[in-house]
């Protein structure tokens, strides 16, 4: 800094954004940045309605318990083990990772950027059960975390994942059982680490999930994050990574399958702000049936300082009965135009009745050409989650599901 | 030897003006090893009867049987149909994104022959049935017809006879968007065909072109829902040199009724 400007000192005037000639200098347009706001106090967000940008898809009048104050049911149960099953991971700490309850006064909680949203600000005000879970060396297994939901009272839960610099670990979230909850992760990703967390959400019908995760990926971190929604009444998630240096590298999967009734929304809000970074986000939805509805919302947002970011962002829906409704959003804000790249694709397609016919006529039953084309839409995405045992869960729930929907 | 009967068979279509009946009375018997040709003008019903045979659920039955075998199609699945051993080689055929070309075959394979092919000896079949089609094998791993042209399209199809393996195969307008290289290419694969398995072929053209490559054993001409004559190689040469004006309604036109 300086050297130029200080030279330039008297006889160069910076732009400034005039809303009358919007388009005179992009770069000083207000981005989503400008206008969000960020906060942990609940009184800064109004009230949700369907004209707000952020809530236009979600059935605001299945979730209004989420947007007023409350008293927590505490009864979320949680507990961390391996994912093999080979002993559960000791509350306090050992030699490789360290999970306890904790407080807001602690330095974990709270470290990771701020509430986006108003449900995830009263998360934040009400929450009694907060998790500090820090992994401190490379792990051979992968963690796995139940949060296993018992009834249909409002309960909130936040969980403050840390990985220190240069370690390799995997973290699965698993999310099952009735609840209502709100529900908030910080995931951050210290310098040099490779993380995987996967976060699946297979709820009994009839639950309801708000989720806001919020993601750091430290310099030369990388972070491989999977969502997977199999089931719930309304399951809403809000992700929001952004970069603590460059070189960073974060690839969000996203895998959802809907079924009649059901509502399902992901919003992948990535900001880049830190220069050489990369971003990949990949979300592909299947919808089973009737009044099934989803919604993916992304957004990458690239700063001024991010020169050099690499980012990319896919959706696609494929809709298997007639009367589900899908809706796609792949938003992009460029304000650096010294970058490697921005791609965006949506889609929503549709198994039709020729494609069945065609499939009959050679012999295969409907039920398996449903089959057949539901792998096929998923199977890279599935394959590149890489656990084995979440892959191979994920593919035999949709088969049963998709077997239940000819009774 | 198997036999397909088809009797006195009635079918249309729901339309925005109400019914439309497009089959009206169509009957024919072929043996295996047979190779009939069907010929007619545009709109006369030729698809709608390899469509209505087929089982697609856009064609409403209104009489008539086809057996085949004695058994009765009209009252199956169309997967029931395929397995049943009959065969559709489509005019347009569909694409399937996301379901590979060796995958969907080698599910069909499965249900048509009731075995699983092991993966090995299905990826060298396959393998081998494609390069006889000059397809590149690398198409195999592309979603199924997917990004093909039409001569690739066409191609396809008859790699799916070859290897389905069906008592009958309809061919619907296989010919038509094909050059003459891809026509050879695919005519040889319908022949080989015949000639491995002894199916019998109904095969629906409106041009004579591709009968310099397959030999029938019968010409009909379809026309106005219905079979007006039938006889032997002789009778496309005629309707080539005549056309089909003399089988179509009084004062109408061939392009009147497309």
């Amino acid at each position: 800094m300086g050297v130029s400007n200080s030279m330039a000192a008297g006889q160069r005037v910076l732009p400034r954004y005039d809303s009358k000639d919007q388009y005179r200098y992009p770069a000083f347009m207000p981005s989503s940045a400008d206008r969000t706001v960020k906060s942990f106090d609940p009184a800064e967000f109004v009230i949700p309605t369907a004209k707000q940008e952020d809530w236009r898809y979600a059935p605001l009048e299945r979730i209004g318990e989420f947007f007023e104050p409350f008293r927590p049911s505490g009864e979320t149960q949680v507990r961390l083990s391996f994912l093999d099953g080979s002993g559960a991971v000791s509350a306090g700490s050992d030699a490789s990772v360290s999970f306890e309850r904790a407080s807001r006064s602690d330095p974990l909680p709270g470290s990771v950027g701020k509430p986006a949203d108003r449900a995830a600000a009263l998360e934040w005000d009400c929450v009694q059960q907060i998790y500090a879970l820090d992994v401190h060396r490379d792990l051979d297994q992968p963690l796995l975390l139940n949060v296993r939901g018992t009834g249909e009272d409002l309960d909130a839960l936040h969980v403050a994942v840390r990985f220190d610099p240069g370690v390799h670990a995997t973290l699965v979230i698993d999310h099952r059982g009735l609840a209502r909850l709100s529900e908030g992760f910080e995931i951050s990703v210290g310098e040099n680490a490779v993380a995987n967390v996967i976060s699946i959400q297979e709820w009994d019908a009839g639950a309801k999930h708000l989720g806001s995760q919020r993601i750091r990926v430290d310099r030369s971190g990388r972070l491989n994050h999977s969502v997977v929604t199999l089931s719930g009444g309304v399951v809403r998630l809000r992700m929001d990574p952004d970069f603590g240096g460059p070189d960073g590298y974060l690839n969000m999967l996203g895998v959802y399958f809907v079924d009649p009734g059901e509502y399902v929304e992901h919003r992948t809000m990535v900001v880049h702000n830190h220069p050489s970074c990369t971003s990949r986000v990949v979300y592909k939805g299947a919808l089973n049936g009737k009044d099934a509805r989803s919604a993916w919302v992304g957004n990458a947002l690239i700063l001024p300082q991010a020169s050099q970011t690499d980012s990319y962002e896919l959706n696609r829906n494929l809709v298997l009965m007639p009367g589900a409704v899908a809706e796609s959003e792949p938003q992009l804000e460029i304000e650096n135009g010294n970058i490697v790249g921005a791609g965006h694709a949506s889609s929503v397609g549709r198994f039709d009745d020729g494609q069945l016919f065609y499939m009959r006529s050679r012999g295969i039953p409907e039920s398996a050409a449903r089959k057949l084309v539901v792998h096929g839409f998923f199977s890279e995405l599935v394959e590149e989650i890489g656990i084995p045992a979440v892959s191979e869960h994920l593919m035999a729930t949709i088969d049963r599901r998709l077997a239940m929907e000819e009774d | 030897m198997s036999v397909l009967e088809i009797t006195d068979l009635r079918a249309g279509v729901e339309t925005n003006d109400g019914r439309k009946e497009i089959l009206k009375g169509a009957s024919l018997t072929i043996k295996s090893g047979e190779i009939h040709a069907i010929m007619g003008p545009n709109g006369s019903g030729k698809s709608t009867l390899a469509y209505t045979l087929a089982g697609h659920p856009k064609y409403e039955v209104d009489g008539g049987r086809a057996l085949l075998d004695g058994q009765d199609l009209l009252a199956m699945t169309p997967d029931e149909r395929a397995r049943a051993g009959l065969f559709l080689a489509m005019q347009y055929p569909v694409e399937i994104p996301g379901v590979s070309m060796t995958n969907f075959l080698r599910t069909a394979v499965t249900q048509v022959s009731g075995q699983t092919p092991k993966l090995r000896d299905w990826t060298k079949e396959l393998n081998i049935a494609m390069k006889r089609l000059r397809m590149d094998p690398k198409f195999a791993r592309r979603s199924t017809n997917e990004g093909f042209s039409g001569g690739e399209k066409k191609r396809a199809e008859v790699l799916q006879l070859e290897l389905l393996k069906p008592k009958f195969a309809i061919l619907d307008e296989t010919d038509s968007g094909l050059d003459v290289d891809a026509l050879r290419i695919v005519s040889e694969g319908v022949n080989r065909a015949h000639k491995n398995t002894g199916c019998g072929i109904l095969l629906i053209t409106h041009y004579t072109r591709i009968l310099k490559y397959i030999k029938p054993d019968f010409v009909h001409v379809f026309a106005g829902g219905h079979f007006v004559k039938t006889g032997g190689p002789e009778l496309a040469d005629e309707l080539e040199e005549t056309g089909y004006d003399r089988y179509l309604p009084e004062g109408s036109t061939e392009s009147a009724l497309a």
